[in-house]
C-alpha cells in the first residue's frame, strides 16, 4: 500500500517553504487592522511636522531639532513611536500570530496540514518580522517626504547633533541605520510577544502584557535605586536611535542595545519553539 | 529524526542562553589579566610622565564615572552621582575636538587653531572665539586625564606615600598604577588616589580616587577608548550648519571678575589642606558652575560652633561648610578639621 | 465480537489507518480518556458514537497528533503520533472541532491559505484543487463572500472542503453535520460514501445515529472516556442483545418454569426475556407450553443500533 502510494503521489511531508512564508505574508498584509494601523503610523509623521512648523518655537529634544531640519524628522518619528506605537503594532502581529489563530481555530488546521511545528514558528516570526519591518518603513519614509516637504530647511541636508552638515545621501544612508535599528528592536519585542502568544489563546492578553511589560520596563529603568536593573532592560536601550544624527555616529549604544536585543529575540524564540512544539493545540 | 521533546529543549537552551546573554551583557567588561611588565620605581614612573613627549594625533572616549554623593543641586545635574562620556579627537598640533553628548543632543567644541567654536544642539547655536594656538578648549584641564593626574602627583608628593602597585589595563593597552596613599597622619577622607600610567607613551590613562570606608571608587576619570594615529582632518574643522544662530563670545565674565576677589586661605597642607574663601553675596554664583546659578542654600545640614553657623555638605570625598557670614571652607576632609580651620 | 474483528483484519492483511492502545489522557484532574484501545481498520467508515464529554474529540485530538496522551501510544497510517504525525498527516483530512477559518478572508480566499500548506499539493495545483473542493462540498455560489457572513451550514461545508483538498488515504470528521439542513446532511452522506468507494477510510463522529447507521461499516461507543462497545455494525446489531423477547401474560408462571430448567430468564414490559445461553427457542416454547403459560409471541430481538447506543450510554447512574 504505501509503496503504491509513494509511487502516485509527490511524497512531501511539509509544503515548500517559499509557499508557507508567501501565504503569511499575503495573510498578514491583507488583515484589515494591520492595514488600518499602517495608515494610522503614516499620519504620525505628518502630524509632527505640522506641529512643528505651526509651533515655530524649538523646543527640547528630538523634537526641537526637526525645526528647519526636516530630514531629523524620520529619525525623530522612529524615535518617538519605538516608545509605544510600534511596539504595538508588532505585539498585536504577534498576538494574532499564534494565539489569534488558536482562537479562530486555525492553529489546528496549520498543524493538521501539516505545517510542521518548527517551520510553523519560523513562518510565524516572518509574519511578525514583515510587519516589524513595514511599520518601520511606512513611518521612516514618510518622515522624510514629510520632514523634506513639510518642514523643509537645511537645503536638503542634515544638520547633525554635533553640528556638522550631511549631504542627502548620506542623511538617507543615517534614516537606513536608524530603521535597521529600529527593526532590531522591535524584533526583540516581537519574539516575546510571540513567546507570550504561543501560550494563550487570548490574543489581548498577549498585547496587555507587552505593553505593560513596556511600561514596567520604563519604569523600573526611572527608578534610580535600581540602576543595576538597567542592562537588563530592553527599553533602556530604546533612545539609542538619535545617535544615528551625530557625526561621527557613535556606534556604542546602538551596539549594545542591539546585542541586547538580540538576547531578547533568542529568549522569546526559543521560549516559542519549545513551546509551540510541545504545545496541544 | 530528533524527536519533537529533544528540539524543545533545544528551544530551551537557547532561551536560557539568551538569558546568560543578556546577564554577561550586564556585567561590565572584566579587567584582562594584569599584563607582565618590567619593574620601575615611582619617582622614573613620575618622572617619566612629567617629562613624555605628547602623545601626537589620537581619538579617545573619556569616561567619568561619578560617584561622590554630591546632594542633588537644581539647576546643575551633571553633578549628580552617574556616568558620563565624551569624545576627544586631536592631531597632535594643538587642534582638538571634543563632544560632549547628552540625551538626545550634544555640545561640540572644536578648535581648527584659529578659532574655537562651541556649538550646542539644544537650541542650535554656535559660539566662535578666536584663539591664539596655545589656548586649549576651555574644559581640557577638566577632561584631560593627563593635566589632572599631573597636578595630582605634584601636590601630594610631600605628604603621601608613593609607589608603583602593579599592573593594568586601560582601554587595552597595558599601564603601571600609581599609587598615592596618605601618610598616616594625615586627617583626610580619602584612602588613595590611584592613576594608571600608559606602559609606552607614558601617557596617564585614568585616574581613581577612593574614599574611606567604600572599596568603589569615589570618582574616576580616564579612557575607555584609545587610539592613536592620524585622524581625519574634516574632524578639526568647522562650518556653522544652515539655521544655526553664530555669536561671538564675550569675554568670560569670570575673567574680569577674578582679580577682583580675595585671595583665598589655606590652612594646613597636604591631604588635610582647607581652602577658606571668601564669597560676597553678589558673586556667591561663581560656585555652581557658569550655566546656571544654583540655589545652595537649601542643600547641606544646619552646623554651628564657636567659629558661627553655617551649612555642611557632605560627599564622599570632600567636605564644606558655608558659613552664614560668606566664608566657604572646603577640604578632604572630615567636618572637624573645618571647623578648627574656621576657627582659627 | 473482538474475536470476529480480529480475524478479520487478519485476513485483509493490512494495518489500521489509525490504533490507539491504551491511550489516558489526564486534563488537570479530569479524565478525558481512559485507557481506550481501537483500531480503524484500513477502508472502513467507522462511526464513533457517544453523549458529549464522553472524550470522542480528545480521542480524536490525539489520534491526529494534536494532543500527546498521557500515557499509551497512537499511531496515524503507521507512524506513531504524535511524533512522527508530520509523515501521516499529509495523508489525513480533518474537520475537528468545528471549522476554523479567518473572518476577514473570503471562503476561496481562506481555502487557499489551507492549500498552501498542504504538502501533497503543488503550487499549480492549487487554484483548481480549491475550485474542485468548493465545488464538491456546494459552496461554489458562495466562495468569494467573506467568510464573516456564512452561516454555520455553510462554514461546516468549508471545513469539509479543507479536508477534502487533496486525496487523502483517511478523513477524520469530527460532527460533520453539525449544523447542516437536511440537504447538507444527505451531502455529507454521499461524500463519505465517495470517499469510502474510493478505497479511503473515514472516521465519523456524530450524535445522529441514523446517519451513522446509514453510512458506517464499523462502529465504537464511547463513554465516560472508555470505550464501552466497537465492531463491524453488522455484528454489534446481531450480538450481545440478550436474548428471547416472550410475550406473555402467566410471567410469573413463565419464570418459575424456566429457572426451574436453569435458564436465565428476567421480567420485562409485558413479558419475559430468557438470556442467551439457554435452551434453543423452540425448546422455550416448548416448555412455556407445557407449563401452561399462554404465549403470544416469542422473537430473538435484533436491536437497532439506536437501541444499543441508548442502552449502553444511558446505563450509568
Amino acid at each position: 500500500m504505501t509503496l503504491v502510494e509513494s509511487a502516485t503521489t509527490p511524497h512531501r511531508r511539509s509544503a515548500p517553504m517559499g509557499r508557507l512564508l508567501g501565504a503569511e505574508l499575503r495573510w498578514v498584509l491583507r488583515r484589515p487592522r494591520t492595514l488600518v494601523m499602517l495608515g494610522l503610523f503614516a499620519l504620525v509623521p505628518i502630524l509632527i511636522a505640522v506641529g512643528v512648523v505651526v509651533a515655530d518655537r524649538s523646543g527640547g529634544g528630538l523634537i526641537g531639532a526637526i525645526a528647519g531640519n526636516g530630514l531629523v524628522l524620520p529619525v525623530a518619528a522612529m524615535t518617538l513611536m519605538l516608545a509605544l506605537l510600534l511596539p504595538l503594532a508588532v505585539a498585536m502581529a504577534a498576538a494574532d500570530a499564534i494565539a489569534g489563530e488558536a482562537a479562530h481555530g486555525t492553529l489546528r488546521g496549520l498543524l493538521l496540514a501539516p505545517v510542521g511545528r518548527g517551520r510553523l514558528v519560523v513562518m510565524k516570526a516572518f509574519g511578525v518580522l514583515v510587519v516589524a519591518v513595514v511599520a518601520t518603513l511606512v513611518v521612516a519614509v514618510v518622515g522624510v517626504i514629510a520632514g523634506l516637504v513639510v518642514v523643509g530647511g537645511a537645503d536638503g541636508t542634515l544638520v547633525t547633533l554635533s553640528g556638522t552638515t550631511l549631504g542627502l545621501g548620506e542623511a538617507m544612508g543615517r534614516v537606513g541605520i536608524a530603521a535597521l535599528w529600529t527593526v532590531g528592536q522591535l524584533a526583540a519585542v516581537g519574539a516575546v510577544a510571540l513567546a507570550i502568544s504561543a501560550f494563550t489563546e487570548h490574543p489581548l492578553v498577549v498585547l496587555a502584557s507587552v505593553l505593560g511589560g513596556l511600561i514596567v520596563f520604563g519604569v523600573l529603568g526611572a527608578i534610580p535605586a535600581l540602576d543595576w536593573l538597567q542592562p537588563y532592560l530592553l527599553t533602556t536601550g530604546f533612545s539609542a536611535g538619535a545617535d544615528v544624527l551625530r557625526d561621527p555616529t557613535t556606534w556604542g549604544e546602538l551596539g549594545s542595545s542591539t546585542l541586547r536585543a538580540l538576547c531578547y529575540m533568542a529568549i522569546g524564540g526559543g521560549i516559542t519553539t519549545s513551546r509551540m512544539l510541545t504545545r496541544d493545540a | 529524526m530528533a524527536s519533537r521533546r529533544g528540539w524543545a529543549r533545544v528551544g530551551m537552551g537557547v532561551a536560557v542562553a539568551g538569558a546568560v546573554g543578556l546577564g554577561l551583557l550586564a556585567v561590565p567588561a572584566g579587567a584582562g589579566a594584569a599584563p607582565e611588565l618590567p619593574p620601575v620605581s615611582a619617582e622614573d614612573l613620575v618622572t617619566s610622565v612629567v617629562e613624555a613627549k605628547d602623545p601626537g594625533p589620537l581619538h579617545a572616549t573619556v569616561t567619568l564615572d561619578n560617584a561622590l554623593g554630591l546632594p542633588a543641586i537644581p539647576g546643575v545635574p551633571q553633578a549628580a552621582n552617574g556616568t558620563s562620556t565624551a569624545q576627544v579627537w586631536s592631531d597632535g598640533a594643538g587642534k582638538g575636538r571634543l563632544s560632549v553628548p547628552s540625551g538626545q543632543g550634544e555640545k561640540t567644541i572644536v578648535d581648527d587653531g584659529t578659532t574655537v567654536w562651541a556649538w550646542d544642539s539644544a537650541d542650535k547655536t554656535v559660539t566662535k572665539k578666536a584663539v591664539g594656538t596655545e589656548q586649549k578648549p576651555p574644559q581640557a584641564d577638566v577632561t584631560d586625564p593627563a593635566a589632572a593626574a599631573q597636578k595630582a602627583v605634584a601636590d601630594l608628593r610631600a605628604t603621601s606615600t608613593v609607589a608603583v602597585d602593579g599592573t593594568a589595563e586601560v582601554a587595552g593597552r597595558p599601564a603601571y598604577e600609581l599609587v598615592l596613599r596618605p601618610l598616616p597622619t594625615e586627617r583626610t577622607l580619602l584612602r588613595e588616589v590611584r592613576v594608571a600610567v600608559d606602559s609606552e607613551k607614558r601617557l596617564p590613562l585614568r585616574l581613581t580616587v577612593l574614599a574611606n570606608g567604600s572599596s568603589d571608587p569615589a570618582l574616576q576619570v580616564g579612557f575607555t577608548e584609545l587610539e592613536f594615529g592620524a585622524q581625519d582632518p574634516g574632524m578639526f574643522t568647522f562650518t556653522p550648519p544652515p539655521g544655526a544662530t553664530v555669536t561671538e563670545a564675550p569675554d568670560r565674565p569670570g575673567d574680569a571678575q577674578k582679580p577682583q576677589r580675595p585671595e583665598p586661605k589655606v590652612v594646613g597642607d597636604g591631604w588635610d589642606t582647607v581652602v577658606i574663601a571668601t564669597m560676597p553675596p553678589a558673586d556667591a554664583q561663581q560656585q555652581g558652575g557658569r550655566d546656571g546659578a544654583p540655589d545652595l542654600s537649601s542643600i547641606g545640614k544646619e552646623v554651628s560652633g564657636p567659629w558661627g553657623s553655617g551649612r555642611e555638605i557632605d560627599t564622599a570625598v570632600a567636605t564644606a561648610i558655608i558659613t552664614s557670614d560668606g566664608r566657604v571652607a572646603a577640604g578632604a576632609v572630615p567636618a572637624q578639621v573645618l571647623t578648627e580651620a574656621l576657627s582659627q | 465480537m473482538t474475536a470476529s474483528t480480529d480475524e478479520r483484519t487478519a485476513a485483509r492483511v493490512a494495518p489500521p489507518a489509525a490504533a490507539v492502545r491504551g491511550v489516558r489522557k489526564v486534563f488537570g484532574r479530569t479524565v478525558a480518556v481512559d485507557g481506550i484501545d481501537l483500531e480503524v481498520p484500513t477502508g472502513s467508515v467507522l462511526g464513533m458514537l457517544g453523549p458529549n464529554g464522553s472524550g470522542k474529540t480528545t480521542l480524536i485530538r490525539m489520534l491526529l497528533g494534536l494532543t500527546r496522551p498521557t500515557s499509551g501510544t497512537a499511531e496515524l497510517l503507521g507512524h506513531a503520533v504524535p511524533d512522527a504525525a508530520e509523515q501521516a498527516l499529509p495523508h489525513v483530512g480533518a474537520l475537528v472541532e468545528g471549522p476554523g477559518f479567518h473572518p476577514f478572508l473570503s471562503g476561496r480566499e481562506n481555502l487557499r491559505r489551507v492549500a498552501a500548506t498542504e504538502p501533497l499539493l503543488a503550487t499549480s495545483q492549487i487554484r483548481e484543487a480549491v475550485g474542485t473542493a468548493l465545488e464538491r462540498v456546494g459552496l461554489a455560489d458562495a466562495a468569494d463572500r467573506r467568510f464573516r457572513g456564512y452561516s454555520l451550514g455553510m462554514k461546516q461545508r468549508l471545513g469539509l472542503a479543507a479536508a477534502l483538498l487533496v486525496p487523502r488515504r483517511l478523513v477524520v470528521l469530527d460532527e460533520p453535520t453539525n449544523g447542516l439542513d437536511p440537504a447538507g446532511t444527505r451531502d455529507v452522506r454521499r461524500i463519505v460514501a465517495e470517499l469510502h468507494a474510493g478505497g479511503a477510510t473515514v472516521l465519523v463522529s456524530s450524535h445522529l445515529l441514523a446517519e451513522v447507521e446509514a453510512t458506517c461499516t464499523h462502529v465504537a461507543v464511547l463513554q465516560s472516556g472508555t470505550l464501552v462497545a466497537s465492531g463491524e455494525l453488522s455484528a454489534l446489531l446481531e450480538a450481545g442483545t440478550g436474548g428471547l423477547v416472550v410475550t406473555t401474560p402467566d410471567v410469573d408462571t413463565a419464570l418459575e418454569s424456566l429457572r426451574g430448567i436453569g435458564a436465565t430468564a428476567f421480567r420485562e414490559g409485558d413479558g419475559i426475556v430468557v438470556a442467551d445461553g439457554g435452551p434453543p427457542a423452540p425448546e422455550v416454547v416448548a416448555l412455556l407450553v407445557r407449563a401452561g403459560v399462554a404465549v403470544h409471541e416469542a422473537r430473538r430481538r435484533r436491536a437497532r443500533l439506536e437501541e444499543l447506543f441508548a442502552r449502553l450510554t444511558e446505563e450509568s447512574p
